[in-house]
């Protein structure tokens, strides 16, 4: 179990990676994205219509017994993880669309965790049930951090430009820190896990990214923008989820529920990098095959 | 005796109205640097330069602080370097808050600048440093490694490396740089011998002498030589224009007549995303905003063309300079085109013929004036440029600027009658000395005392001109002169199209036959046909005019400042279709 202390760095750095993305975009960025309502409902769509419900599926069909089941399904009705913006940008994907589904996602998620949540966990037994309450403090509590970053960016762009830095690292940073600090603590617990535990963590984020992909394909977005929505679905705020379990459940209660969102944030960072340098392998060879296509940039002497 | 040519009777006079002196007065200053010490007396505390990342980081300096670092950076060229005055430095840099710190650094030292495009490579490099003779070079780090392999058989005796982020806050600046290191891996390691970092060469600079540089400048007159402007390097070996003092203190004073209505002393934000290594942005942002006392916003590289983003929002902008390229990129851009700059008084377009198209949506979408002009590096380079002040002639150059003469004349030198078109020819304090080193090219290049332009114009009875095209781009088909401007904008006109260039091709049935090389907008790629665009060029151009193909490109090859380049369209044509 985490410290009463680590759970407060814990709360402390999501507010200061929450300020970074706030720092990241403009009101402009706002009002722009809102003018192209379709590009946003897309990534909501899979946001919070494919992944709470993939969640769902897998906490079902693997047979999860409750702790695990809510452990999932929270992960799953989260809204995108800030270190998405990361990755799409190592992956040569559509970071503008990348960073502004995240803040949308999160911007929502005051509404569309807990209605998800409930809507997914109703039938699940009731001490095992997470708090409308909780969830909803929680996105209060770093809301604000989000738009007081969106201000600092208004009153200066440099301040902006280094929260907006910090944040992206210690976004990095925390799942080191949880995945550091829970792992030595549980690794037996690790061993004892079973088989379908690992499937739902890793499953939750993979098939977020083939159904992201797939959905934002359906729906005629071209290559590029689906694999930065495709990364965009697959990647949850991972943290977020944990410190609402930290806030809601105790003892050896908090542990088990604890595990499904440690094990999920720990593989998402190994399943986006390979992820990321597969797409970004694809995006070069797009590059070149454009390339190629002309006659041939000349170079003039 | 001749009968009074249409040129003579300069119809164009009565443009100018009460906004713009017929005459101008002799400038005032002796030289750029006496211009430039007195700029930064009267703004002193203004903002003079804000530097603009993608990731909206700046850095900012005063005019005072201008004027300090440039008065140390010209004593280190003179006292640590040992530099004479007349000696010549190159700049080779993209804009960023070092480039006017050493740019005033050498015209102060007595100096001359030798603007070079940092994305050359090394053969071109050498071949600038050797034909100006550069004793120093000041480069950006981002391009170090490639000067290593070209000081060699150079007269560099000392080479200064700045980084884009020369000037930020600290903390800032380290991070910017640090990101451009290690993350994007754009700062290569160099092993260049007898470096100094901008900011040791500033400190040395102090160190030998504290005070003002005034003795370094002040025997400087009009006639001595301010700049070496390379030019001619897309057609064959790059030749130096030689621009005096005068030259450029007078164009200077020109294009401010021409836009005066529109520059407030001390009130203007300029966008310059365009290479102060060129030309067009050297006099027009740099020159004019900086005796106006403006704030010059600089981006490092405006492409992709979201980079500018962040410094529109920014700043309070209320010029932009650009190309059509430029200007046709940004209106492809939704935030530009849903929330344009609100303070935007005036926009200036030159540098390549501007599309009836993008300044018609520009205008539409912005509300401000896109007035184009017309210059060329040799004279410093404008010439000419629609009036701000009044009516202004759409798909015109404009008028010629105050003490400006032009003569349009036919292939034996003769000027053609009114309405005519003929090759534009220009005389005027603007007008460069001639190509450094190079008398026959000179020779060339001026007849009777006029600089031929080699660019084909017409004149109308108000006097106001329009650039027809290259004299060498024409297309002759079956003995017809076709323009590809006059196509280029009839492809642009067609929504699907986002740019296009036209070039003529050797026809065994009509001579040439008229090519078009199009890019789609993004969205339309696939959806629109060869045949679609022809049946729409149909629409506006008569038959002869209609190209033989259009050829679909993601991409047409262009110059630093984005002017397409027809000649590499032209050689890949042939190189395409095989020796014959």
């Amino acid at each position: 179990m985490l410290s009463e202390t680590e759970t407060r760095l814990l709360g402390v750095m999501m507010m200061v990676i929450m300020l970074g993305m706030g720092a990241s975009l403009t009101f402009k960025d706002f009002a722009i994205a809102l003018r192209k309502p379709v590009g946003v409902a897309v990534g909501l769509l899979c946001q919070y219509g494919i992944m709470p419900f993939l969640a769902f599926l897998l906490a079902k069909g693997l047979g999860l017994p409750p702790a695990y089941a809510v452990g999932l399904i929270l992960m799953g009705c989260m809204p995108g993880g800030t270190t998405s913006n990361i990755f799409t940008y190592f992956s040569k994907g559509t970071l503008s669309l990348s960073i502004l589904m995240t803040i949308s996602s999160t911007l929502v998620a005051i509404v569309m965790v807990p209605l998800t949540l409930a809507f997914y966990s109703a039938g699940i037994e009731g001490e095992w049930q997470i708090p409308r309450e909780n969830v909803i403090q929680v996105l209060v509590v770093l809301l604000v951090p989000t738009v007081l970053g969106i201000a600092l960016r208004k009153w200066n762009a440099n301040v902006g430009a280094v929260i907006e830095l910090i944040g992206g690292l210690l976004g990095v940073l925390v799942i080191l820190f949880l995945t550091l600090s829970w792992v030595p603590r549980n690794w037996q617990l690790l061993l004892t896990t079973g088989f379908p535990v690992y499937v739902g963590s890793i499953g939750l984020g993979l098939g977020g990214f083939v159904l992201g992909y797939g959905l934002s394909r359906l729906l005629k977005q071209d290559a590029r923008r689906s694999r930065t929505i495709a990364l965009e679905t697959g990647i949850q705020n991972g943290p977020l989820a944990v410190l609402i379990v930290l806030l809601t459940f105790s003892g050896t209660q908090q542990q088990e529920v604890l595990l499904i969102p440690v094990l999920y944030s720990l593989f998402i960072v190994l399943s986006s990098s390979a992820v990321t340098v597969w797409f970004r392998r694809i995006t070069t060879r797009e590059e070149l095959a454009r390339d190629a296509a002309k006659v041939g940039a000349l170079k003039s002497a | 005796m001749p009968a009074v040519t249409p040129y003579e009777v300069k119809p164009w006079l009565s443009q100018y109205g009460a906004a713009v002196p017929a005459e101008l007065p002799r400038p005032a200053h002796a030289s750029l640097a006496a211009m430039a010490e007195a700029a930064a007396e009267r703004h002193a505390e203004r903002v003079a330069f804000s530097c603009v990342l993608p990731n909206g980081m700046f850095g900012r300096l005063s005019y005072a602080q201008v004027r300090q670092l440039s008065d140390a950076f010209a004593h280190y060229l003179r006292r640590v370097v040992g530099l004479q005055a007349g000696d010549r430095v190159a700049l080779q840099m993209p804009n960023c808050l070092a480039w006017p710190v050493a740019l005033l650094g050498v015209l102060k030292a007595g100096c001359v600048a030798v603007n070079t495009n940092p994305l050359y490579t090394p053969r071109e490099m050498t071949h600038q440093f050797a034909d100006s003779g550069a004793k120093v070079v000041v480069i950006v780090d981002l391009f170090a490694d490639q000067l290593e392999q070209a000081l060699a058989g150079t007269p560099v005796q000392q080479v200064v490396v700045v980084r884009v982020t020369d000037f930020f806050p600290p903390l800032v600046g380290a991070i910017a740089h640090a990101v451009m290191k290690y993350w994007n891996r754009a700062v290569p390691p160099h092993a260049l011998p007898k470096v100094h970092t901008l900011q040791q060469a500033l400190a040395a600079g102090r160190a030998a002498d504290a005070g003002p540089a005034r003795g370094y400048w002040a025997e400087l007159t009009h006639d001595s030589l301010a700049l070496l402007q390379y030019t001619g390097g897309t057609t064959g070996v790059a030749k130096g224009a030689e621009l005096t003092h005068g030259n450029l203190l007078w164009n200077l004073a020109q294009m401010r007549a021409m836009a005066g209505s529109r520059i407030d002393e001390g009130r203007e934000v300029v966008l310059t995303a365009l290479p102060l290594y060129h030309i067009f942005a050297f006099t027009v942002n740099f020159l004019c905003m900086f005796e106006a006392g403006a704030r010059n916003v600089l981006v490092p590289s405006p492409r992709p063309v979201q980079s500018l983003q962040r410094a529109i929002e920014n700043e309070k902008i209320t010029w932009i300079t650009g190309v059509n390229t430029l200007f046709n990129a940004l209106l492809n851009e939704e935030w530009f085109t849903a929330y344009p700059p609100k303070h935007l008084k005036a926009a200036g377009g030159g540098g390549a013929a501007m599309h009836h198209a993008v300044v018609e949506r520009f205008e539409q979408v912005t509300g401000a004036p896109l007035a184009e002009g017309y210059g060329l590096t040799e004279c410093s380079p404008v010439v000419c440029f629609q009036p701000l002040h009044g009516p202004r002639v759409k798909d015109s150059i404009g008028i010629p600027v105050p003490g400006t003469d032009i003569t349009l004349i036919d292939d034996a030198g003769q000027p053609v009658a009114m309405g005519q078109p003929g090759e534009l020819c220009v005389r005027g304090p603007q007008v460069m000395r001639g190509y450094w080193q190079r008398p026959e090219a000179t020779a060339e290049v001026f007849r009777d005392g006029w600089l031929r332009t080699g660019d084909v114009a017409v004149m109308d009875a108000q006097g106001t001109f329009r650039i027809v095209d290259r004299k060498k781009d024409l297309v002759l088909v079956s003995g017809f002169n076709v323009y590809p401007n006059e196509i280029e904008d009839a492809l642009a006109r067609h929504d699907a199209v986002m740019e296009a260039a036209v070039i003529g091709l050797a026809d065994p049935k009509t001579g040439e036959a008229v090519h078009a090389y199009v890019v789609l907008r993004e969205d339309t790629v696939g959806k629109v046909s060869e045949a679609d665009l022809l049946a729409h060029c149909r629409t506006l151009l008569t038959g002869y005019k209609v190209p033989a193909r259009v050829h679909f490109r993601t991409e047409l090859p262009k110059t630093p400042i984005g002017k397409i380049l027809r000649k590499d369209l032209r050689a890949q044509a042939q190189a395409a279709a095989g020796p014959r």
